[in-house]
C-alpha cells in the first residue's frame, strides 16, 4: 500500500510549510511544491501525481486556474485538484467552475478541511461520490489504483500490483504479490469499475488477475497465481478459460 | 304622277308594318321557350344579359352580349341558336339585312322554331323589294298550320298582302289585307287599322275602283284623327287630299294638303322640339356630368379630410392612450420607487446602526487587545510568567472573536452585494460538523463546555459547503457564548422527513424569552442588547446564519427555555433527492 502523491501548488512559503506538514502527518506524500505556473507544469510531469493542490493566486494572478485549465484539456493528464483561495469572489470562481470536476477551499482552513477537501476532490474527480465518509465504503476505483482511506489518511494501491480479491460479505480482500489488505466496497461495485480485460471472476468470492495466472488446473478446480496463492475455480465461472489459447 | 306618289306611302308604310311585324314576333311560344333556356343556363351571364337587352327591344346590347356568348366557351348547340337567332332579328331591326341573312344561315336545322326565321327572311326580302321571294317564303310559312298560333297573323297577312300587292297579284292582295285588317280591327290596334286601311284603300285606288277606295282612306283619315302619330295624320291627309284632287275637289284638296302641311309642320315642330329637347338634355346632361365631377371631386377631398381627420384623431387617441398608460407605469413606478426608497432607509439606518455597533465591538477588541499587549510588556518584563500565560490566551480569545465578526462582515458584505459564489452538493454533515469543530475544541477547553457530535455518519445534506460553514460557526459561537462554564452543547440530527433532515445545536445556555425568539425569526436584522447586558452582539451572525439558511433551502426554528436552554433546529436537503 503506497501514500498519496501530492502536488503542492502555492507561493506564499508559510502557507506552503504548514500545507506540507499537514499532509505529510496525514500520510501523504508530497512529491513537489511549486510557487509559479512554470515550476507546477515542471513538477506535474516529472512526477506521478495523484492529487494537485492548487492556490488559484500566484504572485497575484489567478494563475492556479490557468494551470488547472492546461493539465484540463491534456487528455489523460488530469488528475484530481483541489482550488485554494482566500476570496469567494464570483468571477474567479466562474472561471475555475469550467475546469470541471472541481473542489475548492476557503482559506483559513484546518487540518480536517483540507483531508476532507482531497477526499472530496477524488471521489469527484472519479465519479464515485459519498464513498469515503460513509461507513459501507472506502475504496474509490480508477484506471491505475485503488484509493482506500486508511483512517484519516487515503492509501491507493495500483492495480497491477492485484494477484486476486477474495470477497467476504462487505469486505474484500485485495492480495498482491507480498500484501493483503482488507478494503470496504461491494461486490458489483468493483466488478463494474474494474477493468474486465484483466480481471475475471472465477468464483462466487474470488476476481483474479489474469495477468498473474501461472498455472491453470481444471480438474482440481484450481487455479494458481504468481505468489503461490492458489484460487478455486468454479464451474460456473469456468467459461473465462476459453479466452486463453490451449496447447494441446 | 299622283300614282306614283301614292305607291310611295304603301312603301312608307311596309317599314311600319315590319317593325309591328317583329315585335310580335318574340312574343308567345317561341318567348316561352327562350325564357326556358335563358333558366337553364343562368350561368351563361351574357346569355342572360342579351336576352334581357333583347326583351327590352336594345339591339345594340343584344348584339354585343350575344358576340360574347358565341364567344364563350360554353358551346351548346340551343344557346347559340338562340344567340344567332337574336343577332339576327336585331341586325333586322336595325337595317343590316345582310349580316342578318348570315346570321339566320348559322342557325343549324334542328332549331324548332324554324317558321320565325323564314317570316324574318321573308321580312328581309320584302324590304330589300325580292317581293316574290318574300311570297315565296311566306306562303311557305302560311301553309304551315302547326305554327299558326305563335305568329302575330295581322302583320304577317298585310306583309304578304303588301308582297301580293307589289308583284300586281291584286286580288290575293285584297285578301290578304281584308284579313289582315279583319284581324287588326279584332286586336283594336288603331295605327295598324289605319295603316291597313291605308294600304287596302291604295291598292283599290290601284285598280280604279274609287268607290271601294275613298271610304276606306276616309275611314283612315277619320281614324288618324284620333291617334297621335303626326306621321299617320299626316299620310292619311295626303291621301285624302290626293282623292280629292283626282276628284277635282281642289278646294276640299287644298283643305286636305294645308291639313297635311300643317301636320307635317307639326311633325317637323315635333322633330325640331324634340331636336331642342335633345340638345337641352344633351346641354342639361353636361351640366349634370359636370356637378357630378364636381362634387365627386368634393366628395374626394371631404373623403381626404374625413380619412386625414380619422387618422389624426386615431394617432391622437392611440398618443393619449400611450401616455396614459405611461403615466400610469410612471405612477406605479414612483409608488414602487417610493416603497424601495423606504426600505432602503430603513435598511441605510439599519447598515448605519450596524456599522456603529461593528466598529465599537471591533474598537474595544483591538483595545482591549492593546491593554492587554501593554500588560503583557509589563509582564514579560517583570518576568511574571504565569500572568503571562492567562494574557496570552486572552489575547487569543479576543483575536479569535474579532476574526469571527470580520469573517461574518465579509460575508454579509459578499452576500449584500451578490458577489458570493454559491453552489450546492452534496457534503457529508458529520465531517463537515467535524471539521467546524476542530477550530472550537480550544474555546470549549478554555470554558470547560462539553461537546458531542451525535450525528448520524451517514447523513449527506445538500448545501453550498462554506456558507454552511458560516451557518454552523454562528450557531457554535452563539451556543459557546451563550453556555454558562461548564454546560453542554449537543449536536445531532432528527431525521425529520424524506426531504429534509433536522439539524439540531443544543446548549445549557441562558436561553431566550419568547419575545426575543419572535425577533429573532423576523426578516429584518435585530439589533438589540441581549437579555446579559454583558453579551452585546450586532445580530449580524444570526441575520447572516438566517439568509444563509433560505439560501441553502433550509428552514429555521428555535425553542428555548430561559436559563434552561436553547435548542437551535436547522432544516437541511437531503443529498438524494438533489444533483
Amino acid at each position: 500500500m503506497d501514500s498519496i502523491n501530492v502536488l503542492v501548488i502555492e507561493d506564499n512559503p508559510l502557507e506552503r510549510d504548514e500545507l506540507t506538514q499537514v499532509l505529510e502527518k496525514n500520510g501523504y506524500h508530497v512529491v513537489g511544491v511549486a510557487a509559479s505556473y512554470n515550476e507546477a507544469l515542471t513538477l506535474f510531469y516529472a512526477h506521478s501525481v495523484d492529487v494537485v493542490i492548487i492556490d488559484i493566486f500566484l504572485d497575484g494572478k489567478p494563475d492556479g486556474i490557468t494551470f488547472a485549465e492546461t493539465i484540463n484539456i491534456v487528455p489523460n493528464a488530469c488528475k484530481p485538484f483541489v482550488f485554494l483561495t482566500f476570496s469567494k469572489d464570483r468571477q474567479i470562481f466562474e472561471r475555475a467552475k469550467l475546469t470541471h470536476p472541481f473542489s475548492f477551499l476557503l482559506k483559513p482552513f484546518n487540518e480536517l478541511e483540507i483531508l476532507y477537501a482531497v477526499e472530496m476532490a477524488v471521489e469527484k474527480f472519479y465519479a464515485q461520490t459519498n464513498v469515503f465518509l460513509t461507513e459501507k465504503e472506502n475504496t474509490v476505483i480508477s484506471n491505475d489504483f485503488l484509493f482506500i482511506k486508511k483512517k484519516d489518511s487515503l492509501k491507493k494501491i495500483a492495480i497491477t500490483d492485484i494477484v486476486y480479491i477474495e470477497v467476504e460479505e462487505r469486505y474484500c480482500n485485495v492480495i498482491t504479490e507480498n500484501e493483503k489488505f482488507v478494503i470496504l466496497i461491494s461486490l458489483t461495485k468493483i466488478i463494474e469499475l474494474l477493468d474486465p480485460s484483466k480481471f475475471t471472476r472465477t468464483h462466487r468470492n474470488f476476481i483474479i488477475n489474469t495477468d498473474k495466472i501461472t498455472e491453470i488446473l481444471v480438474a482440481d478446480n484450481l487455479i494458481l497465481l504468481k505468489g503461490n496463492h492458489k484460487v478455486t475455480l468454479s464451474d460456473k465461472y469456468k467459461d473465462f478459460i476459453h479466452k486463453f489459447r490451449i496447447l494441446k | 304622277m299622283i300614282r306614283k306618289w301614292v305607291f310611295f306611302i304603301v312603301v312608307f308604310f311596309i317599314t311600319a308594318s315590319i317593325l309591328k311585324a317583329n315585335d310580335f314576333d318574340r312574343r308567345l311560344f317561341f318567348e316561352n321557350e327562350i325564357n326556358k333556356v335563358a333558366i337553364v343556363f343562368k350561368r351563361e351571364i351574357h346569355f342572360k344579359k342579351a336576352h334581357f337587352y333583347f326583351q327590352k327591344k336594345n339591339w345594340d346590347s343584344t348584339l354585343v352580349y350575344s358576340v360574347k356568348q358565341l364567344n364563350s366557351s360554353n358551346t351548346n348547340i340551343q344557346l347559340n341558336n338562340f344567340s344567332h337567332y337574336m343577332r339576327g332579328a336585331s341586325f333586322l331591326n336595325k337595317g343590316l339585312f345582310s349580316e342578318s341573312k348570315n346570321e339566320f344561315k348559322a342557325i343549324s336545322n334542328d332549331f324548332p322554331f324554324q317558321y320565325k326565321i323564314k317570316i324574318a327572311k321573308g321580312i328581309i326580302a320584302l324590304k330589300q323589294n325580292q317581293y316574290t321571294e318574300a311570297i315565296a317564303f311566306f306562303e311557305a310559312v302560311e301553309k304551315d298550320q302547326a305554327c299558326h298560333h305563335d305568329i302575330d297573323k295581322s302583320s304577317f297577312y298585310h306583309n304578304l298582302g303588301l308582297c301580293y300587292f307589289h308583284t300586281n297579284q291584286l286580288d290575293k292582295a285584297e285578301k290578304c289585307l281584308i284579313k289582315s285588317s279583319d284581324l287588326h280591327s279584332k286586336e283594336k290596334d288603331t295605327v295598324q287599322i289605319i295603316s291597313n286601311y291605308m294600304d287596302l284603300a291604295n291598292l283599290y285606288y290601284e285598280q280604279y275602283k274609287d268607290n271601294q277606295a275613298i271610304p276606306y282612306f276616309k275611314k283612315a283619315y277619320q281614324l288618324s284623327k284620333k291617334v297621335n302619330s303626326f306621321e299617320l295624320k299626316q299620310n292619311a291627309a295626303e291621301n285624302m287630299a290626293a282623292v280629292e284632287e283626282n276628284r277635282k275637289n281642289f278646294a276640299k284638296a287644298l283643305e286636305y294638303r294645308k291639313e297635311m302641311e300643317q301636320w307635317k309642320d307639326s311633325l317637323n315642330d315635333q322633330n325640331k322640339v324634340w331636336a331642342i329637347a335633345q340638345l337641352e338634355k344633351k346641354y342639361a346632361v353636361q351640366q349634370k356630368q359636370k356637378e357630378i365631377t364636381l362634387l365627386e371631386a368634393e366628395n374626394k377631398i371631404k373623403i381626404a379630410e374625413r380619412n386625414g381627420l380619422f387618422y389624426s384623431s386615431l394617432s391622437l387617441l392611440l398618443l393619449l392612450g400611450t401616455s396614459i398608460y405611461f403615466f400610469r407605469q410612471k405612477v406605479k413606478r414612483n409608488k414602487i420607487i417610493l416603497a424601495q426608497k423606504e426600505e432602503l432607509d430603513k435598511l441605510n439606518a439599519t447598515k448605519d446602526k450596524l456599522f456603529s455597533i461593528v466598529s465599537h465591538d471591533l474598537r474595544s477588541s483591538v483595545n482591549a487587545l492593546k491593554t492587554s499587549n501593554i500588560k503583557l510588556i509589563a509582564n514579560l518584563e517583570s518576568k511574571n510568567y504565569t500572568e503571562l500565560d492567562q494574557l496570552l490566551h486572552t489575547n487569543s480569545s479576543i483575536a479569535n472573536s474579532s476574526y469571527n465578526l470580520l469573517d461574518n462582515l465579509l460575508n454579509w458584505a459578499l452576500l449584500q452585494t451578490k458577489q458570493l459564489y454559491f453552489h450546492q452538493e452534496s457534503q457529508h454533515l458529520f465531517s463537515v460538523i467535524q471539521q467546524i469543530e476542530f477550530n472550537y475544541k480550544p474555546l470549549f477547553l478554555d470554558k470547560k463546555i462539553t461537546f458531542s457530535n451525535t450525528v448520524s455518519k451517514d447523513v449527506f445534506v445538500f448545501v453550498d459547503l462554506d456558507s454552511f460553514k458560516i451557518i454552523l460557526r454562528n450557531l457554535l459561537d452563539n451556543a459557546i457564548k451563550f453556555s454558562k462554564p461548564e454546560g453542554k452543547i449537543l449536536i445531532y440530527t432528527v431525521d425529520s422527513d424524506d426531504e429534509y433532515c433536522t439539524l439540531v445545536v443544543e446548549d445549557t445556555g441562558i436561553g431566550m424569552s419568547a419575545q426575543i425568539q419572535e425577533e429573532l425569526l423576523k426578516e429584518s436584522v435585530v439589533l438589540s442588547k441581549k437579555g446579559n447586558s454583558e453579551i452585546m452582539g450586532s445580530g449580524l451572525g444570526t441575520h447572516l446564519c438566517k439568509s444563509m439558511i433560505a439560501k441553502n433551502g433550509g428552514r429555521l426554528a428555535v425553542e428555548s427555555k430561559e436559563n434552561i436552554g436553547t435548542k437551535i433546529c436547522v432544516s437541511l436537503l437531503k443529498s438524494e433527492h438533489h444533483g
